[in-house]
């Protein structure tokens, strides 16, 4: 009866795990092995100004000249249905409105999944789009059939999570990783104090932007608030029941020693939030993160929640069709140091081939009510 | 195969109260060993306030798990139920946001969770198409015809008064006590209702149970019905415990559902186990979830540590079986 | 009853009584109607394209179709590909493995991973149902923990031919896909494992009286289902050019939906491979030729669901009058 030895072994096996994952803990790298770039401390947001670097985007195999035509777009997210990518969409139709010469469709996978999203870029480079606007689920994976659109002279254009640059013409971004982490950190550090502690809720540990600005917020905490405990991080997918439940068993399980938590996803921070607010610990627990309005209403309304760090998913779609549009037209193309994009005014170019949308926005119970997404 | 039909029968009523009994025993065990060894590493962990949440937040898996248990034992599989949960959810919510008496949007689930499934249990029962191929082509329709029609938005701003969760009963957590009620009804109703013992006749071999007398395809679709009711309840319990409603289908669900019924050691081949053994099991899941992170464990291996912990009970309950029977041979 | 109509379909001299030949004809009219509406669909390009998108369900479906019919199921196969992924990008990365040494270690691990299945299953008897959600839960587990959740990339320009590249016009790995599909089939139709299989699903005490080796058999189906994940989670690392924990998500369900549609019933005891390669191509055609004809994501789901429905019920049903 050899069998009976199995659940001896599982338990060994668990053992094991359990030891050599105890001691693994630790750095946080963004699970892709490149360097942070903290900003520097306290106030004034600009960091050194980066060298200018050359462009270092795609260029499309010669496209048909569309300048100043009708063209049709694609937009690809990393999945439908969720309260960001809607407002991203509702941003796109905006500017599509405004423009008049260009139209866009929103479609894509219902999960996250990179070979799903992979699928429906390469059913539109059949189809036949000018254009395909796209938020990556993952950066390497996403390329090749980037590339052969480019290849088919199909415009591309980034927002939200980017690519590897060659796959793409141009991205725009929402906010620098290091300036999410620096918004986030010093909000924490504001609302509790340089000595306390904190936990983090998140999707997965290899989503690509969270575990960036997870890195990042580390890297900064080391440079900048140096005695702030971080305490543990947890993965609660994009689920608002899991993100409640594992907010919930950080709060028991630190007790009076969490004083505060983050949370890193649109679904986890309001699911924080909640917790806290079901814990009975508003004003004891602060919970700062990353949401969109109308789900965090309800708590800054309550003052358990002071400040939610968000750029506006909005204006990002919004951008994200005038940098096609202007990509098409001819009117932005390597060298370009900025870009006009409607009521955004002048966006300027960075990093090579990157549009930077502004610092991230940070709402407050005072101008909460303005916004409604 | 008769004999066994009937001896599954037999033991659901008289015989297998013992055998059954202490499949719960070994769950219960595990629950209760589990938390005073994480108990001793981290006293919090049996603070009453972390019990009632693990309790309180994971309540709706047991619930859904009950009617998945008796679909299984019926000798079929659901494999939709966590995208219905989330289109009854969404509903709830959107009535209960456009104003409807708060009675409409808790009753609105139940009643479309039992047609719904009634519908699939009879596609499957009558049509003879297998259960798997109706719930998962079921599962597609309901997830892509979600997303269509809400876009996702999420459903903010719910009446307070819609927070069926947020209620106690004598002291005790609404989920909580839906958990346990559901429970034993269920439990009892299975064991001492013809109807109940027939879903065990039905699993354990269709067409014995038919020349005793029993009408497989109208127990099918009772079951079904059944089934949907629970993931009816199921609903209220995950869609009024917090503020938003999400309008999507909950990534996996199902599976974690259908994972508390076959560790709560309900047989996937039909005829054999209990609702009570599946609501332990969602509880004893749930607890190894908050257990891995009150003991340290590294976050990367929390989900292999999980799958390693539900091999463990799902074969230590085999090997226990196996040898009960081999005793029982000699004898 | 499966059985009964396996036996009847087999003795019958009328063609049409298939299942598969049923399916067929429904994914004809389907391609044709679809072509209709969107002349670049029915080209030569969109179609193969296509069969290198469908590959790695492809692979995982032939030894699922095994498994179904001795009445088991595999879920665990989306878990085995996440895991092969990692072994295979680690191995490489950080244990130092020339790439080619890595690549056969991350079959071998698939193998094995679908080994411990099977041997559990048939050693402890426990349902694959149970095991395979289980070890769903470990495997997927296991490539996070081993992988600390980071992603492998930079793999050298030759790793990428069987992913990308094409022999003859025709995508390398379809070509794989093919020849193991024609060698699975005849395995399944020609050989004495074969019929083993059947022999099982239809009864498997009969089977054990009948003296066939059941639990070797099954030990068998299961190795190779774990070997086909480790092959898939190769050939998506080649396609995409990185290594991910999350690779193979949910491929379970595609994996069974192909099989159940191709006419393999879940109980035993019946199903062809060609029947799966029949499902596999209408899934993925289907889908590929709602999106080209303007139909989004969601309600493609929507209509692949109704459809997998529908075609079981319009193929059973028909057979059965027949019958």
């Amino acid at each position: 009866m050899k069998a009976r030895y199995l659940p001896t072994t599982v338990a060994a096996f668990a053992l094991t795990t359990w030891a050599t994952g105890a001691s693994a803990a630790g750095k946080w790298d963004g699970a892709d092995d490149l360097p942070t770039n903290p900003l520097a401390c306290g106030a004034g947001e600009a960091a050194a100004p980066a060298a200018a670097k050359p462009y270092d985007g795609g260029r499309p195999t010669n496209p048909p000249n569309k300048a100043g035509k009708e063209i049709t777009l694609v937009d690809v997210p990393k999945l439908i249905g969720i309260g960001y990518f809607n407002a991203t969409t509702k941003g796109m139709q905006d500017a599509a409105k405004e423009l008049g010469d260009v139209k866009v469709t929103t479609d894509g996978p219902t999960e996250a999944k990179i070979d799903e999203q992979i699928k429906f870029i390469d059913n539109y480079i059949t189809r036949g789009v000018d254009g395909v606007l796209f938020a990556a689920n993952d950066p390497v994976a996403i390329a090749p059939v980037l590339k052969k659109a480019l290849s088919k002279g199909i415009h591309i254009v980034g927002y939200d999570a980017n690519s590897t640059p060659d796959a793409r013409e141009w991205f725009v971004n929402q906010a620098e990783f290091n300036g999410i982490g620096k918004a986030m950190m010093d909000s924490m550090a504001k609302e509790i104090g340089e000595d306390g502690a904190f936990g983090i809720v998140t999707s997965t540990f290899t989503t690509p932007n969270q575990a960036r600005w997870i890195a990042e917020m580390q890297a900064y905490t080391e440079k900048c608030h140096p005695k702030m405990k971080w305490l543990e991080t947890v993965e609660a997918q994009e689920d608002n029941n899991l993100s409640f439940n594992q907010a919930t068993t950080l709060i028991n399980k630190y007790g009076d020693k969490l004083k505060g938590l983050f949370g890193m996803t649109s679904v986890a921070t309001p699911a924080s939030a909640e917790a806290v607010t079901k814990a009975g610990l508003c004003g004891k627990v602060a919970v700062v993160g990353l949401a969109t309005p109308n789900a965090m209403k309800p708590y800054l309304k309550t003052d358990c929640v002071k400040s939610v760090v968000l750029w506006n998913p909005i204006d990002l779609g919004y951008a994200a069709v005038y940098v096609m549009r202007a990509t098409v037209d001819g009117k932005l193309k390597p060298g370009s140091t900025s870009v006009e994009a409607g009521k955004l005014g002048k966006l300027n170019v960075v990093n090579g081939s990157e549009i930077l949308l502004g610092p991230p926005f940070i709402y407050t119970k005072e101008n909460i009510d303005k916004f409604n997404f | 195969m008769s004999a066994t039909a009937f001896a599954g029968a037999a033991s659901a009523r008289t015989g297998g109260l013992r055998r059954f009994a202490s499949q719960e025993a070994l769950l219960a065990v595990a629950v209760i060993s589990l938390a005073v060894v994480v108990g001793a590493i981290n006293p919090r962990f049996l603070a009453y306030r972390n019990v009632a949440d693990i309790l309180l937040g994971n309540a709706y898996i047991a619930i859904a798990a009950i009617g998945m248990s008796m679909v299984i034992i019926s000798g079929n599989i659901d494999i939709s139920v966590g995208s219905l949960i989330g289109v009854l959810a969404t509903i709830s919510g959107s009535l209960a946001v456009a104003g409807a008496p708060t009675f409409v949007s808790w009753l609105v689930p139940l009643i479309l969770g039992v047609a719904v499934m009634a519908a699939q249990g009879a596609v499957v029962a009558y049509l003879r198409i297998p259960s798997i191929v109706v719930t998962l082509g079921m599962l597609s329709i309901l997830k892509g015809g979600l997303i269509s029609v809400t876009g996702g938005r999420w459903i903010t701003d719910l009446p307070q008064s819609f927070h069926l969760a947020d209620l106690n009963v004598v002291g005790l957590p609404m989920p909580v006590v839906i958990m346990v009620l559901a429970t034993a009804l269920a439990a009892i109703w299975m064991r001492y209702s013809p109807r109940g013992r027939a879903t065990y006749a039905t699993g354990g071999n269709a067409e014995a149970a038919r020349l005793c007398g029993v009408d497989p395809q109208r127990t099918v679709v009772m079951v079904f019905a059944i089934h949907g009711l629970f993931a009816g309840i199921a609903t209220l319990v995950y869609a009024t415990q917090l503020r938003v409603i999400q309008s999507n289908t909950p990534a996996g669900l199902e599976l974690t559902v259908i994972t508390a019924s076959v560790v709560g050691g309900v047989s996937i081949l039909g005829g054999v186990g209990t609702v009570v053994g599946s609501t332990l099991a969602a509880i004893l899941i749930a607890e190894i979830t908050s257990a891995l992170v009150f003991i340290n464990v590294s976050p990367y291996w929390t989900d292999a540590l999980r799958g390693g912990l539900i091999l463990a009970t799902v074969i230590a309950d085999i090997l226990r079986r196996q040898r009960r029977a081999a005793r029982e041979w000699k004898k | 009853m499966s059985v009964a109509a396996e036996i009847s379909a087999r003795k019958a001299p009328w063609w049409l009584k298939r299942h598969e030949t049923l399916l067929a004809i429904i994914l004809v009219l389907a391609l044709i109607g679809l072509g209709a509406f969107n002349e670049r669909f029915l080209t030569p390009d969109n179609l193969l394209n296509q069969g290198r998108l469908m590959t790695e369900i492809g692979l995982i479906s032939l030894p699922m179709t095994f498994v179904i019919i001795t009445g088991g199921i595999d879920l665990s196969v989306g878990a085995i590909v996440g895991l092969c992924a990692i072994m295979l990008g680690y191995s490489w990365k950080n244990f130092g493995f020339p790439l080619p040494l890595a690549i056969v270690f991350s079959l071998f691990v698939g193998a094995l991973a679908g080994f411990v299945n099977g041997l559990v299953i048939t050693r402890v008897k426990v349902p694959p149902l149970i095991m395979t959600i289980a070890t769903l839960a470990l495997y997927r587990g296991l490539a996070e923990g081993v992988s600390q959740a980071h992603s492998v990339r930079g793999y050298p320009e030759w790793f990428y031919f069987l992913g990308q590249g094409s022999i003859l016009g025709v995508p390398t790995q379809l070509l794989i896909l093919i020849v193991l599909m024609v060698v699975s089939g005849v395995v399944l139709d020609r050989t004495t494992f074969g019929r083993t299989l059947y022999a099982i699903g239809a009864n498997e005490t009969a089977a054990r009286f009948s003296a066939l080796n059941v639990d070797r058999a099954k030990l068998i189906i299961y190795t190779l289902s774990g070997l086909a994940s480790g092959l898939a989670a190769f050939v998506l690392v080649s396609r995409v050019t990185t290594t991910r924990m999350d690779m193979g998500l949910g491929y379970e369900l595609d994996v069974i939906a192909a099989v159940v549609l191709g006419g393999a019933s879940i109980f035993g005891g019946s199903g062809t491979i060609w029947g799966t390669a029949i499902g596999l191509a209408m899934i993925q055609l289907l889908k590929n030729g709602l999106a080209l004809t303007g139909v989004k994501g969601d309600a493609t789901i929507v209509v692949i669901g109704a459809a997998l429905i529908l075609s079981v019920l319009v193929a059973s049903s028909l057979q059965r009058r027949r019958d």
